[in-house]
Formats: C-alpha cells, structure tokens, sequence
C-alpha cells in the first residue's frame, strides 16, 4: 500500500517541483501564482472526494496525504471550475475499515457534484472500494495502493471490476507490490548476500502480497525459504513476536523479511528480534516500514529503536530521484506548518490528474454526469501522458501506472534515518 | 469449598498431563515463551473475573485499564529520565519496586473512580445498561490516551536489559521471561491469600454470594465492591508494567486485544473464579505458542477459540465453573 515516503522529502518534494511549474500537460500553470482559492468563486462548482484514513493509528499518513489533495487544488486552479475538496475518514476506531472506505464511495457516487475520488490508503479498503467506482464510473486515483490484486488479472483484479471490466476507473500512481515484493528479494540476494531468509507477514493485502512476492523472487534467484513459505501473524499476535522468533532463530536465518506495515508489528518485530539475540541478523521490508526518521514518533525506526534498526533494508514504490524536492516540501510547509508526510506528494500527483482531465475534457461540459464519465476516460486512456510531481507516466489497461521503479534504502546510524542507496526499474515495457 | 469427588479431579489431572506434554513438545524456550505471554493474560483476567464474580459486570473497559497502566509506566520511566537497561542491581530493584507501586496503586485508584462514576448509579439497573457503559468507558480511555500521547507505538524505557540472559533448564533464558514469570505467580498468590484469608476478602467473597445477605451481616457493600475494583485494577496496572518492561512498546490501542483475550481466558477458566481466570490465562498462552510451532501462527485466535468453544460445550460455566461464586 504505501508507497511511502519516498525518501521522505524527496518525493514530497519532487512533486512539488512539477507540480508548480509544469502544470502538467494541461494546465494550470498558471495556476501557480494564483491564489489561494480554489479557482475562483465562479464556475460550476464541482468537487473531488478524498478518502483516508484521518483518525487512529494511521491518521499520521491519511491527514498529510489530504492535505497534499488540498495543496494541489490551491495551487492549480482550472478556469471555470470552482473545485472544492470533501474528506471523509474510512477508519472506524481508529482502524482502516473497508466497510467504512465503501460506504464513504457510496457517498461520493449520490453526490452528482464529485467528479472524481482520491484514495484510499490501504489495499483492503481498495478492494472494498473498487466495485462501487468502477460501477459508477467515478475516477479513483489511489496515491498508495500497491497491492496487485486490486488491478491485475492475473491476481484477480478483475473480480473486482465485475461491472464495467473494459472501463478502468481506479488508477494509481504507486506501482504495485508484486514488483516491490521482488525488488526486497533481490536486495536480500543481491545486496546482502543472503541465502537462507525467514519471511513474516501480518496477514492483510498488503502485507501478504508483499511477503508472497519475496519468497517466489528469492526462490527463484537461489535462496531458501525456512519452512518454504511466509508465516502469518493474524491481528492478535501482532504486538508478540517472541515465540515466533524462537521458531526462526532455531532454523539459524541469514535474512528476515517483514511483509506489513509498522502499524501491524514491523517495528515490534524488529525490536523482538533484538530482545531475542537475533540483532544481528538483517532485516528487510516494504514501503510499509519505510515510514520516516528515528525521531517521527510512531515510525518504523522509532518503534524498534535507533539501535534495534541497524542492517535494516526497505523498498519504496516510487521514484527517488525527482526534480527539486525541496519546493515541494517548501510549499506544503508554508501551508501546513509541517513536512510533507509520505503520501502527501502523491495525492498532490494523484489530484493533478484529476484537475488536468478537468481542464481538458470538463469545459463547456454542464451535465455533472457526463463531466464525471469524461474523466474517467481521458485518465483511463493509455494514450494520455501526465506531467505531475512524481514525473511523466501513462495508465495501462489495468489501470497501474507505467512508472514502475522501486527505491532502496537503508538504515543509516548516523542520521538515524533511512538513506536511499540504489533504484532499480522493474518496467518492463519501458513507458 | 471444593468437594473432593472423582470428578473434581478430571479437570486438574487432564490438564497436568496436557502441560507435561507440552513441556516435552515445546522444548523449555517456548515453554517459558508461552508462561510469560500466559501470564500478562492471566494477570488481565484476573481482574475481569473478580468484577464480574462480584457484580456480574463485563468489565469491557478492563482491557483499557492494562493500557493505561503500561502508559503510566512509560510516563514514569522516561519522566524520570531512563532510556535503557538499569544495570546496578540495587538501583534496578528500588526502580522496579516504585514502578509497580505507582502503576498499580493509580491504576486501582482509577479503577475505582470508573466504578463510582460510570457502574455504581447503575448497580441496580438492567444489566444491559452498565454494560454499555462499560463499553463507553473503553472508548474514553482510549481516546484520552491517543489525545494525550498519540496514535503511533510509544517505547517504553526497557529498564531490564532484554538480553541478559541466565540459565535455566539447561538452556539460556531471557531474565525478564524469569522475572515476569515470578510477579505473576506472586501477585497471584498474594491476591488468593487475600481473598481466602482475610476479612476484606471474605466481604468479597460474601458479596459476591448474595450482596443482601452480606450487607445485613454488616458488610460494607459499597466499600467491598470500590475495593474489588481497586485491586483488579491495580493487577491490570501491574500487568501494564509487564507489558512495558517485557515487550518494550505500548499503544492506546493495546488494551482492546488484551482484554479480549482476558476475557476469553476469565470465561474459558469459569467466570468469577479467580483459579480459573489464572489457567484461562496460561491456557490461552500456550495455545498460541503451540499453534505458531506447529506453524500455523495465523490460525492462533482460531485455535484459542475453538478451544473456548470445545470447553464451554463440555463444561458450559468453564473449566472451573463448579467453584463459581456462589459456591466459594
């Protein structure tokens, strides 16, 4: 799911770059300069639904992600158009919840003024969400999601697609786990050296595609999988570790890889590992650890320690090397008086595709229906290039998009923050 | 209290040869691995199960008391400027000493502020009601703790050093396994002694038999009841304190499936039966560790209630029922 931080700044940050010049393909560059409203207080008026998780756990990177949605309506206003932005919370008790993240799409199908939806964070909820956009024919840009099951056929992506299979209406800019899953192996294999890896996941979308992904590529480039598969940990276990890694330090492991979040254990297991003797052995992850610095209060790093964290590798599904991040977190600072949060770059590059189908399908267009159904296809079209923050991409007939370059990092001790050493593209088509 | 029939004996004899099975199955590190998680649990029931033997209240926001008392833990470690292991012994035991003191006399206190404002004015509505509140209750400490020190996993200043390690069994063993092994035995025993031997406990246990009766008898029914939430509380706090010292992390968010499980573990012991909340606790433990070495971790909640299922079938009020209240 996450595409997290990217570097942190750095993502955040190259969006912002673009963002603001480009204009993307379409448009607003003006836009730049103006003002602060939304694009003035005439034109029709229409909106773009957001849905994150905004309370709980994981308020710390729905909020920031929001927030970006609402950055890049400022900064890019369409003529016209006065586009306003509606945020609705899919955590109930502080949890995700796919019930809730359907109900929430519901809302934003009933209500004839949303043109298009960013969201949501977690694959679960995506996969709850899904039927409900792609019946209603209502643009879905999810700046996270990376779970293949939500877009591919081979995972099944069509399932969730029963309606309108042919008529893609949930994109996204993160690429997908499959590919995040294998670019984890090949850091173990590769980078590390490692042959012998002990693999946990938390049992949720995310988590167990990425977890599944790495046993398949670390297989297949010669390592070994103790006891040949990844073991789950349903929710109740997430917060105890301990006998599970005393099962893995009697198989004597090289390499532990995580697939899940900090939210479902990464950072406790890590810690465990620690507590239990087994520091020393190297430890592996997604974007779902990869979630800040040792001092973001709640992250990866500061959950399992500045100490406990050494030899510690993740992967991000994203660019790292983007233009000018600084502008990006400099404008979003100057807005929100914080750092940008790891999402909140791609909701920003999420709502510029949104705002640039806007520009170029929606003007003259008065039936709020037919502006909704415009959209989804001009975004769906492989034929449409965008321009935002994270850089140039298409869609593709699943709807993921063609920039499919994963990001390294590791722990670095000194910064007591994650340092991004290689990225790789996994895309095989070129764009 | 107990009669001594042939089938009184079941119960303990299957489950004594069930451990020593186990014991030879799991190998002494999971075993110990399974009594230290066993324990925290038991230690959760055992306040959930006196509440309930006393006013037949689920206590839902038990689970949240645990939470608040690993959060008053954390507050106290790091508000007293400790980051890491404690490695003078004295030191170590003084701090040790004063951490469980405060966790557990603020939390009992706290227990006993819950019961006055949000169960005593509903002691004789519809059982329904107080319930609620109980749920209510949960809510509000958790969300008093996110709104406090936030949402994400908060470190607890781990004062034992979590790898010192002696043996035991002929195998190395993490100390803190050892010495969280020990307080809840020792809490456990200390809260039997006071139950079975004294004469707050024996207003307890009276009270839970028939609170009118005890009260004509002169039994402070108002005091006896503020005191049952004072020390289930305060164990709660105390397994807080074991929370943080053993795994290091606390959330707001911890006491949901910690209650659960102790209530899974109060009611697989026989509900009200203080016994029977400590086995349900171990039980549950060691069914969670079996299943992650038999390999099938994500199955572990599966296990654990099937188990509850199994035994509530056979033996509808739990695995030490006979002894409920109303007949200590």
């Amino acid at each position: 799911m996450e595409l997290k931080r990217l570097g942190v700044l750095a993502v955040a940050a190259a969006m912002a770059v673009t963002a603001c010049n480009t204009g993307s393909s379409s448009s607003p560059s003006s836009s730049a300069s103006a003002s602060g409203g939304a694009g003035g207080g005439s034109g029709t008026a229409v909106t773009i639904g957001v849905d994150f998780p905004m309370s709980g756990g994981e308020a710390p990177n729905g909020v920031p992600a929001a927030n970006g949605v609402k950055l890049a309506v400022k900064e890019n206003p369409v003529p016209g158009f006065n586009v306003t932005v509606n945020v609705l919370d899919d955590a109930v008790n502080g949890v995700h919840n796919p019930q809730q993240g359907a109900k929430n799409l519901n809302q934003f199908v009933n209500d004839p003024a949303t043109v298009a939806v960013v969201g949501p964070y977690n694959s679960n909820v995506g996969a709850a969400e899904i039927p409900v956009s792609n019946a209603a024919g209502l643009l879905q840009c999810s700046p996270a999601n990376t779970s293949p099951t939500l877009t591919k056929p081979d995972f099944g992506g069509l399932d969730l697609r029963k309606t309108h299979p042919d008529q893609i209406a949930y994109v996204r800019v993160a690429t997908t786990d499959d590919i995040q899953g294998a670019a984890g192996a090949d850091i173990a294999y590769n980078t590390v050296g490692a042959r012998k890896a002990f693999v946990v996941d938390d049992t949720e979308t995310y988590g167990k595609g990425l977890a599944d992904q790495f046993v398949k590529t670390f297989k297949e480039l010669g390592g070994t999988v103790i006891d040949g598969d990844s073991h789950g940990v349903g929710k109740a276990q997430q917060t105890d570790f301990t006998a599970l890694l005393t099962q893995a330090k009697a198989a004597d492991p090289d390499y532990v890889f995580f697939g899940g979040v900090t939210t479902t254990g990464g950072g406790l297991l890590r810690k465990q590992m620690v507590n239990q003797g087994m520091g020393s052995i190297p430890f592996g992850g997604g974007d779902g650890i990869v979630d800040g610095s040792a001092a973001t209060s709640g992250s990866f790093l500061n959950v399992a320690g500045p100490d406990a964290a050494m030899n510690t590798y993740g992967t991000v599904a994203a660019t790292h090397d983007i233009p000018d991040p600084d502008k990006f977190a400099s404008a979003y600072k100057a807005e929100y008086n914080a750092d940008p949060g790891s999402y909140s770059a791609a909701s920003y590059a999420c709502t510029q595709l949104i705002l640039d189908a806007l520009k170029n399908v929606g003007t003259g267009v008065t039936d709020l229906a037919e502006m909704r159904s415009k959209i989804r296809a001009y975004i769906a079209n492989p034929a449409t290039t965008f321009t935002t923050v994270l850089g140039s991409f298409h869609f593709d007939e699943n709807g993921d998009t063609s920039q499919k370059i994963i990001s390294d990092y590791k722990y670095d001790p000194d910064s007591q923050d994650w340092k991004f050493f290689q990225q790789k593209d996994f895309g095989q088509s070129g764009s | 209290m107990d009669r001594r029939s042939y089938q009184g004996l079941i119960v303990p004899i299957a489950l004594l040869v069930l451990a020593i099975a186990d014991f030879i199955y799991l190998q002494p590190l999971q075993f110990i691995n399974a009594l230290t998680i066993g324990g925290i649990y038991a230690l959760i029931a055992l306040g959930y199960t006196m509440v309930y033997g006393i006013i037949e209240l689920i206590n839902f926001a038990h689970g949240d008391v645990f939470m608040c008392g690993s959060m008053v833990t954390m507050a106290m470690l790091t508000g007293l400027g400790f980051r890491g292991a404690i490695h003078q012994p004295i030191e170590l035991i003084a701090i040790l000493i004063a951490t469980f003191l405060v966790a557990m006399v603020v939390m009992g206190i706290v227990g006993v502020i819950i019961e006055r404002i949000a169960y005593r004015p509903l002691r004789n509505a519809p059982k329904l009601a107080p319930l609620i509140t109980a749920i209510g209750v949960s809510f509000i400490l958790e969300n008093i703790i996110q709104a406090v020190v936030g949402p994400q996993q908060i470190s607890v200043p781990q004062i034992m050093d979590p790898q010192s390690q002696v043996s035991f069994l002929g195998v190395d063993v993490s100390f803190v396994k050892l010495f969280v092994i020990f307080i809840v035995i020792a809490l456990m025993i200390a809260l039997q002694l006071f139950v079975g031997r004294t004469n707050l406990g024996r207003a307890m246990r009276s009270t839970a038999i028939d609170r009118e009766a005890a009260s004509l008898m002169g039994v402070n029914i108002d005091l006896t009841i503020a005191l049952t939430f004072f020390i289930g509380s305060a164990l709660a706090g105390a397994a807080g304190v074991v929370q943080g010292l053993y795994f290091g992390t606390t959330n707001f968010q911890l006491g949901f499936e910690a209650g659960l499980k102790a209530f899974t573990a109060a009611v697989l012991g026989g509900i009200g039966n203080t016994t029977g909340a400590a086995l349900g606790g171990f039980i549950i433990g060691f069914v969670e560790v079996n299943a992650t070495v038999l390999g099938y971790s994500r199955w572990a909640e599966a296990f654990t209630f099937t188990v509850l299922v199994l035994v509530l079938v056979f033996r509808p009020t739990g695995l030490l029922g006979q002894q409920l209240a109303e007949r200590a």
